[in-house]
């Protein structure tokens, strides 16, 4: 038997290899009964480590590796069985390390500090060939080492505290990590009474991801291969106990003493053995104290007081036979909820809810928690399970013990508000924010391979270019396969380079890649938070947890997703402009989910801007859908997902919906269930109720088949299990058999009915602003940015529906775009590449008489003040009618020309200002021009939509409007012209490719479908223009939707260049 | 220090040490245990392919220090998968 004690895993940034499940998968086939991980900087691969180790039966060990200012790198490993104050001082050093920001390095006074208290050792610190205890020895200088490892054992006295790390990793004899050296520590620590152990320092699982290493160190040092000293050889991998036992022989070259260095390894690893839920709280689900959250007395008995308390007023209207069922639904999952112990998580998550609404923020829940009537009671959800038919057991059930996700919805511009809040409120060391490890995929695999091949950008962008849809993986297959990878194929043909791109690439693909701050996940325990977990500083400033949320359940970590929604922030921004306006405050929450203006204004398909609707696919499926009610919007949300896509669920739902098809259920007593969508089984929830109709055996128990239809060694048990209830149940075997198969196909196509509707809401919201506040929700659309689309899109948009754009006006505009006399002005933010600084300044020290006065007050950089000028911001600053933009431009550029700029000073003449004022001729720029500059500068034609300027050429050519293809028959010949604004190649079930294009012409989105043919011929044009024009004939895909089967397409600027060449009268 | 750098013919012991060699028709035999460790190859320069499950080889190479019987030299071998080759040698 041998413990490896120093492994560092893939979770080492750029420097371990291999996974820790797989290291521990191999200590276990090793007969190993305990392994350590020890990752670089942080535990970022701890919490997988353990779990890895309770799977396998091994005892898992943790540590670090860490800088230790000016001394080189120690391993720190925590000493386990002692009531979990090893993982605490080792969570604690980790934190103390990362608390500076990069580097992450503590001193060795602070590491004797946390890990060494009161005599006793917490944690043991292993030295080696990385301190400079080794450096001295592998430069033959005893006294050196000498002197180092005393320095080292007056801070580390303490029995178990520091121990030397022997390692021989077979090099070259008397250089690092050689045999020799191993020797010659071993000695001096013999000497000098310091404890010696073996270890193999390991960065991988096997000889052959030593290559794998070498592209890491290169993504580290950010450095090509070649450039710097590499590893030395392969040998720093998972050895086994002979292997190792072999080394200790080569390095003591006498048993007795390999024995005894094995031995006080092993004695090592046996103190550092953790007990995963004595010592770290493993699974044992932690939420913060009752006083943080205000509450006395039974957290259970507050949850129900809570709950009741609230029915009045979620239910005011509601008659008794309502509200019984309200408080019979209530009482059940309260009870669900007390006998899994998660009170005080759902009063916690309340209270953020509650603080978040106290701070005047607009939330929303997403996800199955909105099947839950507490949570809406409670004011966590906005979305009533009840009339929405959710069910409570798809979110909690007592079959299942982890802590619920669940996941808020709130304005994207107010979210760091948010988490600082939850600091303060809670405390900072019951708070941390979650991290995520990104990981290597096609794209960045590839751009660090190439790196340490030191091949260039503009090479390896090639071929990324070429590659970044197919999974690193499979890129071999993929080059092997495709016809458009064929110059790919050929480079590898020829190019020595290029092959070992392609196999470094798929070496790296799914590593770990760097550490990153969740998008919105926030920890929130009790004051041992930090005990638990080690913390960094995140991008933020705020301190970040180095566990990632597949960590959270494992650890017992109540984690809140507090998701920034720029739809939320857009909505809210509508809703006070209106309210500026002069509107009475209204609470958006609250108006009628009925309106039938709203759901008709839906149906006409222009949605854009309209949360979860607005994609092309979405508005083709709104057209063959036309929605009337809001369970309808839940059901389309549902429906364009890849699942019930690929599942073919929209087919027969859509049939049944319009009557041409007559809905077909499998049992009349699945027709209750399966009636709202016409017999096509969608969603989570009516899995649920098949399974309890058919077996009886309730919604909790349905939930875990569910669940387990799509492990295929559990399901057959299910299978057996369904098959004998449902014919105990007097159910025909033709019956039964039907709505198998459908539940077999079921397991990965479906979609949770509360998560729908949770999203239907800020669809349903977002669709009446638009309706009735047209305006008002396009300034919020503009300021929030949330959509999909290109901002000029928008502005089409605008346009269609009437609303008038302003300009960008240096003495009106301010960081927002603002509702001004029933139009939208213009947003200094937007102007390309204002700084925050220049913007606060312009609207500090307006208003502004005249170009001058802006010049100097307002000191603008010179790039600014032109594309100001550009775009017309400058315009109100000139006044006279003789004077245009083309005077404006002119001017601006000579005084962009002055290389010492004048500065306002009160005890100096006046410059002349007169001067100043006096513009140069200048020809006016041309409307291409100003449309041109109008897309550079603002990205949006504000003059006119840029298709105009073609006009001529497309009236002649009878172009046909986006807005006019819902008159015309099926099949008519059209020619579609305009901005391409969306490009998609959806994944089909035939496996064919099909490319959709949506243009916007200034009337509304076209979308064209490219199949195969089209395609062939039309690839070129198709993707390397942004204007085309295409032909094609219209093919009727619902009341509302047509869309162009595309034949052909041209790049409208090459068409119109032939077209004024034929006609040199027209293009003067 | 001579480079020498030329193929070579190796006798090794059960355990795949090298006990002697053949060189320009002359044989050496190891004397005393020979010396191991390992180094390792620019592949980026030297490899056409590197994908996963190569092995070690197209990383690592073996190198062996025998002290010779004859003419009081101590020689350096590489074993590079296998193939074996007489590096250098000193006085």
């Amino acid at each position: 038997m041998f413990t490896h004690l120093n492994v560092a895993s893939a979770y080492s940034g750029h420097y371990g290899v291999t996974r820790p499940e797989f290291l521990v998968a191999a200590a276990a086939a090793q007969n190993q009964t305990a392994l350590a991980i020890t990752d670089r900087d942080g535990l970022y691969g701890a919490v997988k480590h353990i779990g890895a180790c309770l799977k396998a039966g091994l005892d898992p060990i943790v540590g670090v590796n860490l800088a230790v200012t000016g001394l080189g790198r120690a391993t720190v490993i925590a000493k386990g069985n002692d009531g979990g104050i090893g993982w605490a001082a080792l969570c604690r050093t980790v934190s103390k390390a990362a608390k500076g920001g990069k580097p992450i390095e503590l001193t060795r006074e602070e590491l004797a500090t946390h890990t060494v208290r009161d005599g006793t050792a917490l944690c043991t610190v292993l030295i080696g060939n990385d301190t400079d205890f080794g450096r001295a020895v592998i430069a033959r200088d005893r006294l050196a080492a000498a002197k180092a490892l005393t320095e080292w054992r007056r801070l580390f006295s303490v029995n178990g505290s520091l121990a030397i790390e022997l390692v021989s990793h077979l090099t070259e004899p008397d250089t690092a990590y050689s045999t020799s050296v191993a020797a010659r520590m071993l000695a001096l620590g013999d000497s000098m009474g310091v404890p010696s152990v073996l270890t193999n320092a390991v960065r991988y699982l096997s000889p052959d991801d030593a290559i794998t290493a070498d592209v890491l160190d290169a993504a580290r040092f950010l450095e090509p291969l070649g450039n710097f000293a590499p590893q030395p050889n392969a040998q720093a991998w998972l050895k086994p106990p002979r292997a190792m036992a072999e080394l200790a022989l080569e390095i003591t070259d006498d048993a007795a003493r390999a024995h005894k260095l094995l031995k006080t390894t092993e004695k090592l690893a046996d103190h550092c053995r953790l007990n995963p839920e004595k010592d770290c709280g493993w699974g044992k689900p932690k939420t913060p104290e009752k006083a943080t959250l205000g509450i006395d007395g039974n957290p259970f008995e507050v949850l129900w007081q809570r709950c009741y308390a609230s029915i009045e007023t979620r239910y005011p209207h509601a008659k008794e036979s309502e509200l019984g069922e309200v408080r019979n639904r209530l009482g059940k999952e309260l009870i669900t909820i007390n006998k899994l112990g998660f009170a005080t998580y759902f009063l916690t998550v309340a209270d953020v809810a509650q603080m978040i609404r106290d701070m005047k923020i607009r939330i929303a829940a997403r996800g199955s928690g909105a099947g839950s009537l507490v949570n809406y009671l409670l004011g966590i959800s906005g979305v009533d399970p009840i009339e929405h038919d959710l069910l409570f057991e798809r979110f909690l059930s007592t079959e299942r013990s982890s802590l619920p996700d669940i996941d808020i919805d709130v304005e994207s511009a107010r979210r760091h508000d948010i988490y600082r809040a939850i600091f303060k409120r809670y405390g900072s060391n019951r708070v941390t924010l979650l991290s995520m490890q990104s990981t290597y995929r096609g794209r960045g695999a590839m751009r660090d391979s190439g790196l340490a091949l030191g091949l260039d950008d503009e090479q390896i962008d090639e071929i990324a270019q070429n590659m970044w849809r197919f999974s690193a993986r499979s890129f071999r297959s993929a080059i092997a396969e495709k016809p458009e990878l064929a110059m790919v194929a050929e480079a590898l043909e020829r190019d020595r380079k290029m092959n070992l791109l392609v196999d470094i690439t798929e070496r790296l693909d799914r590593l770990p890649r760097h550490i990153s701050m969740h998008p919105c996940g926030v920890i929130l325990g009790d004051a041992t938070l930090l005990d638990l977990t080690p913390v960094e500083t995140s991008g933020i400033g705020l301190p970040m947890s180095q566990f990632d949320k597949d960590d959270m359940d494992p650890m017992g970590m109540l984690k809140l997703d507090v998701l920034g929604v720029r739809m939320q922030s857009a909505m809210a921004y509508a809703v006070s402009e209106i309210e500026r306006g002069g509107k009475k405050p209204f609470d958006l929450d609250a108006i009628p989910k009925d309106d039938p203006a709203t759901f008709e204004a839906i149906r006409t398909t222009n949605t854009l801007g309209i949360f979860q609707i607005e994609s092309p696919g979405q508005r083709e499926l709104t057209g063959k859908h036309q929605p009337t009610e809001f369970n309808d919007l839940t059901i389309q949300i549902s429906l364009f997902r890849p699942g019930p896509m690929k599942g073919n669920m929209i087919a027969p739902y859509l049939d049944g919906r319009h009557g041409f098809a007559k809905p077909r259920y499998p049992h009349p007593d699945l027709e209750p269930i399966l009636r709202e969508t016409f017999g096509v089984v969608i969603f989570h929830e009516h899995v649920l109720r098949i399974f309890d109709k058919m077996t009886g055996c309730g919604l909790a128990k349905a939930d875990e088949f569910r669940r387990s239809l799509e492990d295929p060694r559990v399901s057959a048990s299910v299978e057996a299990f369904f098959r004998q209830q449902a014919t105990s149940r007097n159910y025909p075997q033709s019956v039964i058999n039907e709505v198998w198969e459908i539940l077999k196909g079921f397991s990965s196509f479906g979609f949770c009915k509360a998560h729908g509707a949770a999203f239907a809401l800020p669809t349903y919201q977002s669709a009446w602003l638009k309706t009735h506040y047209p305006t008002e929700f396009l300034a919020g659309l503009f300021t929030h940015d949330p959509g999909m689309y290109p901002r000029r899109l928008l502005l089409a948009e605008a346009r269609r529906l009437g609303v008038k754009i302003l300009p960008v006006d240096v003495n009106v505009s301010t960081a927002e775009f603002r509702v001004e006399n029933g139009a939208v002005r213009m947003a200094l933010a937007d102007v390309k590449g204002m700084s925050v600084s220049e913007q606060s300044r312009i609207i500090e020290n307006r208003p502004y008489a005249n170009l001058a006065d802006f010049y100097l007050r307002a000191r603008p950089s010179n790039k600014t003040l032109e594309r100001l000028a550009s775009v017309g911001a400058l315009d109100s600053l000139v006044s006279g009618t003789e004077y245009g933009r083309g005077h404006i431009l002119a001017r601006v550029r000579e005084l962009a020309s002055i290389t010492k700029r004048p500065k306002l000073d009160p005890n100096q003449p006046m410059l002349d200002l007169e001067l100043l004022e006096r513009l140069p001729q200048c020809d006016a720029p041309t409307r291409e021009e100003q449309i041109a500059a109008e897309l550079e500068i603002l990205k949006m034609d504000v003059t006119e939509h840029v298709l105009e300027q073609y006009r001529p050429m497309l009236d002649e050519m009878g172009v046909t409007h986006s807005s006019e293809l819902v008159g015309l028959r099926n099949k008519t010949e059209v020619l579609v012209a305009g901005v391409r604004v969306a490009t998609q190649t959806p994944p089909m079930r035939s496996g064919n490719r099909v490319v959709f294009v949506t243009l916007d012409d200034g009337h509304g989105c076209s979308d064209a479908t490219f199949f195969d043919d089209a395609q062939a011929r039309c690839s070129q044009v198709l993707f390397n223009n942004r204007l085309l024009i295409i032909a094609g004939k219209t093919r009727r895909t619902g009341v509302n939707g047509v869309s162009v089967m595309a034949e052909n397409a041209w790049d409208i600027r090459e068409l119109w260049r032939q077209w004024q060449a034929k006609r040199p009268e027209l293009s003067a | 220090m001579t480079l020498i750098n030329e193929p070579v013919e190796v006798s090794l012991d059960q355990t795949g040490s090298p006990v002697g060699f053949r060189w320009r028709g002359v044989r050496y035999l190891a004397k005393g245990k020979p010396l191991r460790w390992f180094t390792r190859k620019q592949w980026w320069l030297e490899s056409s392919r590197v994908q996963r499950g190569i092995g070690a080889s197209a990383l690592e190479v073996e190198v062996w220090r025998i002290v010779a019987d004859r003419d009081a030299k101590s020689f350096k071998l590489t074993n590079d998968g296998g193939v074996w080759r007489l590096i250098s040698a000193d006085e």
